[in-house]
């Protein structure tokens, strides 16, 4: 690990090819370990069917506006965790019984199903998904019934969720794994992904599900305009391991239509990779997102190939995940550094606020696989001014030897820095408290917008600081296997008053408005920005 | 020449009696369990992370020698392998005037061999096996007297152990990071390889050490040599030049059927059986269709093993000797900075090609066991996609093999055409090994 670099000021323009950055300083990023203090006692735990799962969803149910904390359990019953943390203080939460404390749980993705201002979830099970509808302060009940979700009997690995265009209701697909009646040659019998789309004809119902044909044991999705057209299409990871024939998908899913998959004719290019994770973000600032697809050994991150001018993009994508450092193929500490890794979920947020997202990888063994490191070191892979990534894991203090899955990285004690929490599998979870000093600005909005889709699925928030424009999707799914709905944290560096649009999921943007840095925002849909605080 | 023997009735109950031990089989029983092992085997090697194509040999070869020795032990016909290939002694012998059964022996030997060779398999790998192992394994001893059972099983496990015990000294039995090692030097200068991938892990060249390996039939690493590469040249009327230009003229002008082609062989490791297991996977379906005996399998698995693993110590011998540059960075570096091959360009040396020296020497174990002109069809990845192929001899699929490296825009002609000849050379090897009595 190049530590040094981590300290660097910004480096002289020749070298700089971001232009976020230039008059920035990368801080290291510091987090201390808080599970025991913060009273979180959670396992994923189970055999075989449990070896890909175990996520984590983090959303605000008691309208605190304090991320709270669904742990998947596996064979052990899901915990739920209120947070009952005080703005910048050491993280606490305590275990309540909400109705979510569901067995088989491989992970859950919350979103406000039924639009009526309440946080639901989708419980990814093996066996039968479960929707769970929220009831407010914090009590679920399934709802399966209620709003016509069939929750299958497969085993279910992803979810990913979005309004198509004029919908009142969401679609949402499941990502479905091996058929784990297949003893002894379970390659090739991966179970079909399913496309829950709203009924025709029928309110707040959906209708039976569509079966995505060909399904290649899906472990992430996501709904994504990654080609800016206004329409999502839906990325699929899948897991080469057990599919034959198969590749990484992306499908197009235009309403009223059959979802169509994009070919080498539309561009596609044909990656196999054992898919476990998507994460997304717009890295280079040229409004279209890049795709960190964690795998075993290297990991890819796609940008683009081509973007023309006046004419849309194909999806073509060059990896560029080694250029920029983050192929995090092998432990970087622990003594297993002779062999490969193997990586579970991803995320970009920007952990020392210098307006320059990061990402964190989730690593652990599959099941004592001989050939992968034992002793695999989750990532926390620090963004440079150069755009390239240095890996600060153990530095960070993050350098956890578990065998990690799912993951989180949101504020949970509401201080303006990204917190961690990671579902190990057979081992507790772990908190991380993010500590870091002399970081820079930051800002964090809320969507809401009446009617369907409260949370403004699928749209695009824009903060500008100077001369750049950070640009986030609003998206449900990816990762591996859970999700977080509230807060958009941007880190800012030293700009103190960025500005901010939202580009609306019906294609709308407002107006841009002034923002003071360091502070929560409630962003509703036509009225001007309002600054939340904690009571 | 060995020839195809055809199986007795599946309802005649054969009772061996050999020189002080008693056999009975019921020969469907036998073949049938070892083709489920092969079954087994083939998603195994495409499952296991380190089965890259040389290691997949190396199993493939000692694994035909388990199930044959387990059989030429108790058998009037087949005659043994030890002495013949380095470094095998003796297999354990058995009880004098005891009853064994046949098929539960091959069980118990192919169900240890593999689990020693496949025991870095994952989750679902050994899942799989533990399934296998006991359908298997209820199947072969059904209705047999358990005292025959338990000694066939200790038997099969015995021969298992010492055909692993001999393998851990061959040079192979440890793969690291996947046969990536941590530090590699690159040889200097342009004519050499360099990475062709942007995958951190392949930043250094696979196996090698490979080269270094014991080999089996073959007397050492050094038979079968091969003549140097065209000399490197970037001037245009070299022939170095000229074969580069080949390739990249031959992918800029493919045909639907070549890039069939170039597809079909692709074999990728952890995509595929890889390049050996599609030969065996070959073997397997003319078997099948010969329906062919018990003793004919495990002659040829052994033989075909034998031959793919010597071809992959011998290749990669060469392969390091002389440490070829790939045509991705001869052709991106001198004729067309944004060239891309059909084919991922594998992460190690060039000359000679790989995939031509064993399917060279493939072809010529099959042609001597089944027969010159032996047409066949080739569905080993109707699984994947692709549809089977159909092939007037063996040699013309090994031939096929081999062009399919340059249509994917993976190697220059010589290699091509100098590895089938050193993989025929290779494959002599393995049919001069005495099998039968």
């Amino acid at each position: 690990m190049r530590l040094g670099l981590l300290f660097l000021a910004a480096l002289g323009g020749a070298l700089l090819q971001n232009p976020a950055a230039a008059e920035e300083r990368t801080v290291v990023p510091k987090f201390v370990e808080e599970t025991e203090s913060a009273g979180l006692d959670s396992a994923y735990t189970g055999e075989w069917e449990y070896m890909v799962g175990g996520g984590a969803a983090t959303f605000d149910c008691d309208s605190d506006g304090f991320p709270d904390l669904l742990v998947a359990g596996g064979t052990s019953p899901a915990k739920f965790y209120r947070n009952a943390s005080e703005p910048g203080s050491a993280l606490q939460f305590q275990e309540q019984e909400s109705g979510l404390e569901l067995e088989g749980a491989t992970g859950a993705y919350p979103f406000d199903v039924d639009s009526d201002g309440i946080t639901d979830l989708i419980v990814l099970r093996v066996g039968e998904n479960i929707a769970m509808r929220g009831l407010g302060a914090c009590r679920f009940e399934r709802a399966n019934e209620r709003w016509g979700f069939d929750g299958g009997g497969a085993w279910s690995t992803a979810l990913a969720a979005t309004w198509e265009h004029g919908a009142e209701w969401p679609t949402i697909a499941v990502g479905n794994y091996i058929d784990r009646r297949e003893q002894i040659f379970p390659w090739g019998s991966c179970t079909d992904n399913w496309l829950h789309r709203p009924a025709e004809g029928v309110e707040d119902k959906f209708a039976s599900p569509l079966p995505l044909k060909p399904s290649f044991c899906a472990l992430s999705m996501l709904f994504t305009d990654w080609s800016r057209s206004g329409t999502p299409s839906l990325r699929i990871s899948n897991d080469r391991e057990y599919y034959k024939g198969g590749q990484e998908q992306l499908w197009r899913i235009a309403p009223g239509e059959a979802p169509t998959l994009f070919t080498e004719a539309d561009g596609w290019q044909r990656l196999l990779v054992w898919g476990m994770g998507i994460a997304s973000y717009d890295l280079d600032f040229d409004g279209y997102p890049e795709y960190f697809l964690t795998s075993m050994a290297d990991n890819k991150l796609q940008t683009l190939a081509d973007i023309p001018e006046g004419r849309d993009p194909r999806p073509a994508y060059t990896d560029v995940a080694f250029a920029k450092g983050v192929t995090a193929h092998r432990p970087y500490t622990g003594g297993d550094e002779v062999k490969p890794s193997t990586a579970w979920h991803a995320a970009f947020e920007d952990v020392n606020n210098d307006g320059l997202a990061d990402l964190f990888v989730a690593k652990g063994n599959v099941w004592e696989m001989p050939d992968f490191a034992l002793k695999d070191p989750n990532n926390l892979l620090v963004q440079q001014t150069d755009s390239t990534f240095e890996e600060a894991g153990e530095i960070a203090g993050v350098a956890s030897f578990h065998t990690a899955r799912g993951a989180a990285l949101t504020d949970f004690n509401l201080d303006g820095l990204i917190d961690l929490v990671v579902v190990n599998r057979g081992d507790k979870a772990q908190l991380w408290r993010n500590v870091s000093q002399d970081t820079g600005h930051w800002v964090q909005v809320k969507l809401q917008q009446p009617g369907a889709n409260p949370e403004a699925i699928g749209a695009w928030v824009e903060v500008r600081r100077g001369a750049t424009v950070i640009r986030r999707e609003i998206t449900v799914g990816g990762g591996h296997a859970g999700g977080h709905i509230g807060w958009h944290h941007f880190g800012l560096g030293s700009a103190a008053r960025p500005a901010l649009r939202v580009l609306w999921p019906d294609g709308s943007a407002s107006d841009w408005q002034e923002l003071e840095a360091s502070n929560f925002y409630i962003v509703k849909r036509g009225e001007p920005a309002e600054i939340w605080a904690a009571d | 020449m060995v020839r195809i023997r055809h199986i007795l009735s599946a309802t005649i109950v054969v009772v061996l009696t050999l020189v002080g031990t008693a056999s009975a089989a019921e020969p469907a029983r036998g073949p049938d369990a070892l083709r489920a092992w092969y079954k087994m085997v083939l998603e195994l090697v495409r499952h296991t992370p380190t089965y890259s194509p040389p290691v997949a040999s190396r199993s493939f070869a000692y694994l035909g020698v388990t199930a044959f020795e387990a059989m030429a032990s108790g058998s009037s016909d087949l005659h043994s392998l030890a002495g013949q290939v380095n470094g095998l002694t003796a297999t354990p012998l058995r009880e004098p005037g005891a009853i064994y059964d046949e098929a539960v022996i091959l069980d118990a030997a192919m169900a240890s061999a593999v689990r020693s060779f496949f025991g870095n398999t994952g989750p679902t790998g050994q899942r799989a096996l533990e399934a296998i192992e006991t359908r298997l394994s209820e199947r072969v001893s059904a209705g047999l007297p358990a005292n025959v059972v338990k000694r066939s099983r200790t038997y099969g496990r015995s021969i298992a152990a010492h055909i692993f015990a001999w393998s851990e000294t061959d040079g192979g039995a440890t793969v690291e990071n996947m046969g990536f090692p941590l530090q590699y030097e690159l040889t200097n200068g342009p004519a050499h390889w360099v990475p062709t991938s942007t995958i951190g892990q392949q930043q250094t060249p696979l196996l090698p050490k490979w080269g270094e390996n014991r080999t089996f039939a073959m007397p050492d690493g050094m038979a079968c040599p091969l003549p140097a590469p065209p000399p490197y040249s970037e001037e245009e009327a070299s022939e170095f030049y000229r074969e580069a230009l080949e390739v990249y003229e031959t992918v800029a002008d493919l045909s639907e059927e070549q890039r069939t082609i170039a597809r079909f062989w692709s074999d990728d490791p952890m995509l595929s059986p890889t390049p050996p297991g599609h030969w065996i996977s070959i073997a397997w379906q003319v078997l099948d269709k010969q329906e062919a005996s018990l003793s004919d399998g495990v002659d040829l698995m052994a033989r075909l093993g034998v031959s793919l693993a010597d071809s992959f110590i011998r290749c990669w011998q060469s392969k390091y000797e002389f440490d070829l540059v790939r045509p991705v960075t001869y052709i991106r570096r001198l004729i067309d900075p944004d060239w891309e091959p059909v084919l991922i360009t594998p992460p190690f040396p060039e000359y000679p090609s790989g995939h031509s020296t064993q399917s060279g020497a493939a072809a010529a174990v099959l042609t001597a066991f089944f027969g010159d002109d032996f047409a066949f069809d080739d569905a080993t990845h109707e699984d994947d996609g692709l549809p089977a192929r159909t092939y007037r001899s063996f040699e013309a699929a090994a031939e096929e093999a081999a062009i399919s490296r340059l249509y994917g825009g993976i190697h220059f002609r010589a290699a091509i055409d100098r590895g089938l000849e050193q993989g025929r050379c290779i494959g002599a090897y393995a049919t001069a090994l005495r099998t039968r009595i």
